[in-house]
């Protein structure tokens, strides 16, 4: 099998990547989707910390970022509906009601 | 023969992953992004976590990526497909991303030690799944109860903020 640092450093690409979907994008929900992208991420680094000392901690903490990305996307998906309500469409650069 | 595997998986989850955020269609991002949570559940297997391969393919892929997907659906996002699909700044995002992945590869250049020989952990079979549950309900009990806490209170958030306000029509 290969060494820890590959599979973080797989990690740490994939995390990135999430990163520059969060920051780029205009549509809320693929921002959403990218933030989806980072926690898998830290799941990846989780899961190989867990592997490499032998101990499944890290898979507990893993399991506890999947329930609490289900209910990050439960509440953002929510938030989505409410605000698609208000102003069709779901480009961020729309949503300026809050603006000073 | 592991090692393959597990380059073709690593391979194929950045592909996915990158795809991912850059597809302008939502349903196609939806869709790469279903292929990175596969390969990812891959790569745990290949990690020894069995368990938390089968909840990601589960819980991940088949109800929080569906749920994304109804959403999608529901709102007939208009003009995703004619406007851009990044703001002017995404350079700076690209920069970001980046500098991020490269400060981290650089930050863990420190030695982590030796620990417990890896291969024994992959080949321990139902004994690991075994282990998590033991932990799930010993040591971490708490923090398991108040987990199901807060999907409670984000089901009940969830509702709240999409239902219709009583004055509305």
């Amino acid at each position: 099998m290969v060494p820890l640092h590959v599979v973080l450093g797989l990690s740490f690409v994939l995390f990135g990547i999430g990163m520059f979907g969060f920051l780029a994008r205009r549509n809320i929900i693929l921002m959403l989707i990218s933030i989806e992208v980072m926690l898998n991420a830290v799941n990846l680094s989780l899961a190989a910390f867990s592997w490499h000392l032998d101990d499944p901690r890290g898979q507990v903490m893993a399991l506890f970022v999947i329930a609490v990305a289900a209910a990050e996307a439960a509440i953002g998906l929510g938030l989505v509906i409410a605000l698609n309500r208000n102003k069709p469409g779901a480009a961020v650069a729309d949503i300026t009601e809050l603006q000073g | 023969m592991v090692q393959a595997v597990f380059y073709y998986l690593a391979v194929a989850s950045v592909m996915s992953a990158l795809l991912a955020v850059t597809r302008r269609n939502p349903v196609h991002s939806m869709l790469w992004v279903l292929s990175l949570f596969l390969h990812v559940a891959g790569i745990f297997l290949l990690l020894g976590a069995e368990f938390l391969a089968a909840v990601q393919v589960i819980v991940y892929a088949g109800a929080i990526l569906i749920f994304y997907l109804f959403v999608i659906m529901l709102l007939d996002v208009p003009d995703e497909e004619r406007g851009d699909r990044f703001g002017g700044h995404w350079k700076f995002a690209a920069f970001a991303g980046l500098s991020f992945a490269a400060l981290a590869g650089l930050a863990h250049q420190s030695p982590l030690g030796e620990g417990a020989s890896p291969e024994a952990a992959a080949g321990a079979g139902e004994g690991a799944v075994a282990e998590i549950g033991r932990a799930l309900f010993g040591p971490y009990a708490l923090p398991f109860e108040i987990a199901s806490l807060l999907l409670l209170a984000a089901i009940i958030g969830a509702i709240v903020l999409a239902r219709k306000k009583a004055g509305e029509s």
